[in-house]
Formats: structure tokens, C-alpha cells, sequence
């Protein structure tokens, strides 16, 4: 029983990732506040918002914009003890273990201006990411001149991860009902390697199908994609809200008394 | 001669490790005919339909295009190649290989824009066509959330929305419930009124008629066994034994076992 849990956490795995991923097309598909921006319009400002926190010298206006960026949670229908969960798990991971030894010598105070420039960050960009669907996110990548070719690549690949997911889940299914919840580790290994190269196989067959429907449907080796982005009032309403914020505040930030260098 | 939009003669083909698909096909495709390719599984019906969308080429006998010959040189010519995609479309049997894209509308458009067609026009044709399909409220979804009577009419729109004059389909009505396989005879049976040729390939014995004025049997032997109209080829049952579209229905009539052959010609079950 134990010598199959390496296999049955991975499944379980994966079909978290899944579940995830659709939870997070979910919230973006709500009719919120961020979520009717224009996802170019939302990438920039969000853009904005890091390099501020990045160039803050002044913990007030890291406060300040962590503060936003909660409000910009709750106006966008999006669970605040959700967002907060999500989002102080990356703390530890990217920061905290970093700031060990600053904290041993100096205590937490120190640590606090580094600690809440990378929260706010975080939050910054999982707010971005669970409010945009992937796809738009993916589309808005082409203002970087990130050539086609390379976005669709990514599209792709993003669609396909659910079928093969579901793949996966249904052949362990059909493994398990075959030979029961033991497994010799053995044999386990076995079934796992049998498995990863049907996985393959399967995969082979599609990428031909796939671009012999490419082909039907004219492609000829450079894509043309569609583009229905459209700027409304409210877009640009927004841009100058925070242009006017950045200015604003950059310029306080810049002339504060509590200057911080981490 | 003018009327005839596809011609095939003595045509083989193998997949590697010469695995043989066809073995010397002669047909005969008119201009806004309906056509049925039946046969048991393994038969060569979607290498058939492959070859007549130019994805595979024969390895031996010719395949003509309105009296051109599809072959690789062919479709080097990027001017012929358009015009080819443009007036030939295929629908896949495998809807999860047709749309690649991450959003339906995505993936409805992918071809209009390939082939270069306006945008203005390709945003008229995909109101006309998600509202005839019933399909508006996915565009926005990823296909792989929809269930599959859903992915097979988003692979229909995406091939009607070139508006090619010949339609071809590998299987369109595969695990259907009876509701959506009638929508979509219903909307071939239309497509082919406006003109269209459509070209499908199906195991479903109760559609045949609908969407045929010839029928095509492929063999084991991967070529065609007989050919005909619908009703005749229906009312062939040693045929249909003969090559796995018919089966042995077993049932008890009180304390008697009744075996005989068993035609699913319809929904209702009447046509035993």
C-alpha cells in the first residue's frame, strides 16, 4: 500500500493542478471589476504597481499599495481569505527563508520592508493572473513581440495539459480496477513506465492530427490569430487613475523621511 | 466532366512499416452530391477522406481536384493551396485533434484567418453561425470543458465558417445522443440544399440515407466492396454481415431464444 502512494500522490497532484486551473478560469470569468478591464490595460497598470513597490523607499507606500491591492480585491468579487491564502504561501518560499539570518541578528523589524515589498509583489501578480483568463494573458504577450508562433505554442500546450491530465486519471482508474489498491513496487514500476509510454504514444498520434488539422484549415507555417481586444472608456479611465497615483506617489515616496534599503 | 469535383483512380496507400490503407480505390464525386463512406472499423474510411483533403497523398493511382492532380507539388503552390482550403473543408473524427486552440471562438476563426479572409466578414459569419449552431454562450469557454456534442458542432462552425464548397466528415454523429445527431443531419441535409458537397463517413446505418445519394462500402481488404444508392445498399444485409455493420441480435419471444440479424436504421427500433 505504501509502495503505491508515490503514484497515487502524483495523480492526486495532477488532478489538483487541474481543478486549480479551472477554479482560477472561474474567478476570472466573473464579472468583477478587474475582470472588465482590458487585459493590456491591467497588465501595464499591474506593471506599474510592481516597479513602484520595487522603487519604494518608503514602507508607507508599500503599505499603501498592499492596501490597494486588497481593495481591488474585494471590489473584483474575489474571496479576500481565499486571496490571502494563496498568496501568504508564497511568503515562506520566497522570502522568509531568505531572511533567516537577518532575522536571528537583527530581529523581525528588519526584515519587514524586504518581507512586505515581496508580499505586495505576490499579490500583485496572483491578482493579475486569477482575474485574466490565460488565454487573454497569453494574447496580451504579443505587445512584447513575442512572435506568434510562440504564443500559440503556449496556447496550445496549456489546452492539451487538461486532456492528458484527464488521461492519466482515467488510465490509473482502469489500472486500479484491474489489479486492486496493492501493487508490488515492482510491478508498480512497471504499470508507471507502461503507462508514461502509452501517455507518449497517445501524445505522438495527436501532435499529427493536430497539425494535419492545422494544415486542413490553411495554416502555412505562420499563425494568424485573433485579436477582439477592445479599449472602452473605463480602460482608459483607470490608466489615468493610476498614472496619476504613480506620479503621485513616487513623488511623496522619494521624499520620505523613513527611507528603506532592502 | 465539369460536374465532377473529385476523381480517384486505382489509388493505394500504406502507412509506415507498409501497413496497407487503401488498396486501389476508383470514385467518382459530383458537384453538390451527398456521399456516404461506410464500413467496419480499420476499413480505410479516414485515410479516404485524408487523402481527399490533401493531408495524405496516394502512393500509387491519382487523385484529381476539379481535374487537378493532389499531390505534394500541388500544394507547394501557395496559390492553388488556398483556393483548395478555401473550397474543401474536413471535419476531424476526433474533435480533441480539430480544436487546438484555448477558446472556442479562438479556434472557430483560426481557419478564415489562415486563409486570409476579412475580419469584418469573419465576425458576420461567426454571429451567423454560433446563432444557427446554438453556440454562442461557449464561445468564451476552452474546449476541453465542453461535452462532446458540443465539440462536435464547434468543429462543424469551424469548418463551415470558410464556407468551403465541399464538406467532408469523418464520423460526426460518434457517441451522439439521438437530439444532436438529428441537429446536425438537419444542418448537413440544409448545407447541401445551399449547394455544398458533403462527403461523410460514419458507421451510424440510420443517417445513411439522410446524407447520401451514393454510398461507398469499404472492405476489409481496404477498398470499396460495392457502391449504390442508400435504400439498395441497406437492403444488402449478406453485404452488411459481410463486413461488420449488422450484427446478431439475440432475444427470448417467452420461452423461446430468437437470434436474427439485427440494422440500427433508426432510433425507434422498429426496423429490426
Amino acid at each position: 500500500m505504501k509502495n503505491n502512494n508515490f503514484i497515487q500522490r502524483s495523480i492526486i497532484g495532477a488532478l489538483a493542478f487541474l481543478k486549480d486551473l479551472i477554479f482560477a478560469e472561474e474567478l476570472a470569468a466573473r464579472r468583477g471589476f478587474l475582470q472588465s478591464l482590458d487585459p493590456r490595460i491591467k497588465l501595464a497598470t499591474f506593471l506599474l504597481f510592481i516597479i513602484q513597490v520595487l522603487l519604494a523607499r518608503n514602507l508607507q507606500v508599500i503599505f499603501f499599495l498592499y492596501a490597494l491591492c486588497l481593495l481591488l480585491v474585494l471590489i473584483s468579487r474575489i474571496n479576500l481569505l481565499f486571496f490571502l491564502k494563496r498568496t501568504w504561501f508564497f511568503i515562506p518560499l520566497f522570502s522568509l527563508f531568505i531572511a533567516i539570518p537577518a532575522i536571528l541578528s537583527f530581529g523581525l523589524s528588519s526584515v519587514l520592508p524586504f518581507l512586505m515589498r515581496v508580499l505586495t509583489c505576490v499579490s500583485f501578480t496572483v491578482l493579475l493572473s486569477i482575474t485574466t483568463k490565460h488565454f487573454a494573458l497569453l494574447r496580451v504577450l504579443r505587445i512584447f513581440k513575442i512572435p506568434q508562433i510562440f504564443v500559440m505554442t503556449l496556447g496550445m500546450c496549456y489546452r492539451y495539459i487538461y486532456l492528458f491530465v484527464e488521461i492519466i486519471e482515467q488510465t490509473y482508474l482502469a489500472v486500479k480496477s484491474r489489479v486492486g489498491t496493492f501493487v508490488h513496487y515492482k510491478n508498480g514500476r512497471s504499470i508507471a513506465a507502461w503507462n508514461i509510454a502509452s501517455l507518449w504514444q497517445r501524445s505522438v498520434k495527436l501532435n499529427d492530427e493536430v497539425y494535419k488539422a492545422m494544415l486542413s484549415r490553411g495554416y502555412r507555417g505562420e499563425a494568424m490569430v485573433w485579436n477582439d481586444f477592445k479599449f472602452r472608456p473605463r480602460d482608459w479611465l483607470w490608466l489615468l487613475v493610476v498614472l496619476i497615483m504613480f506620479v503621485t506617489v513616487s513623488l511623496r515616496g522619494a521624499v520620505g523621511d523613513e527611507a528603506i534599503f532592502y | 466532366m465539369d460536374n465532377i469535383i473529385f476523381e480517384l483512380s486505382n489509388v493505394y496507400f500504406s502507412y509506415p512499416a507498409k501497413i496497407p490503407a487503401l488498396n486501389g480505390i476508383d470514385v467518382k464525386i459530383n458537384k453538390g452530391q451527398k456521399v456516404a463512406v461506410i464500413g467496419a472499423n480499420g476499413s480505410g474510411k479516414s485515410t479516404f477522406l485524408q487523402m481527399l483533403n490533401g493531408l495524405i497523398f496516394a502512393d500509387k493511382g491519382k487523385v484529381n481536384f476539379c481535374g487537378r492532380q493532389l499531390d505534394e507539388k500541388a500544394f507547394n503552390d501557395g496559390k492553388f493551396s488556398l483556393d483548395f482550403r478555401r473550397r474543401v473543408g474536413f471535419v476531424f473524427q476526433n474533435p480533441d485533434a480539430q480544436l487546438f486552440c484555448p477558446t472556442v471562438e479562438e479556434d472557430i476563426v483560426f481557419g478564415p484567418l489562415q486563409l486570409g479572409l476579412d475580419k469584418n466578414q469573419i465576425q458576420k459569419r461567426l454571429e451567423e453561425l454560433i446563432t444557427a449552431l446554438n453556440i454562442k454562450h461557449l464561445l468564451d469557454r476552452s474546449p476541453h470543458r465542453l461535452s462532446i456534442g458540443e465539440k462536435r458542432k464547434v468543429a462543424i462552425a469551424a469548418v463551415l465558417i470558410i464556407d468551403p464548397q465541399v464538406l467532408i466528415l469523418d464520423e460526426p454523429t460518434a457517441g451522439l445522443d439521438p437530439l444532436t445527431t438529428r441537429q446536425i443531419i438537419d444542418f448537413l441535409i440544409e448545407a447541401n440544399s445551399n449547394g455544398k458537397t458533403i462527403i461523410t463517413a460514419t458507421h451510424d446505418l440510420h443517417i445513411v440515407e439522410d446524407i447520401s445519394d451514393m454510398v461507398y462500402v469499404f472492405g476489409r481488404e481496404k477498398k470499396i466492396v460495392k457502391s449504390g444508392l442508400a435504400k439498395d445498399i441497406l437492403n444488402d444485409l449478406p453485404l452488411l454481415q459481410e463486413n461488420n455493420l449488422v450484427h446478431i441480435h439475440r432475444h427470448k419471444h417467452e420461452d423461446t431464444v430468437h437470434i436474427h440479424p439485427h440494422l440500427h436504421l433508426d432510433h425507434h427500433g422498429d426496423n429490426h
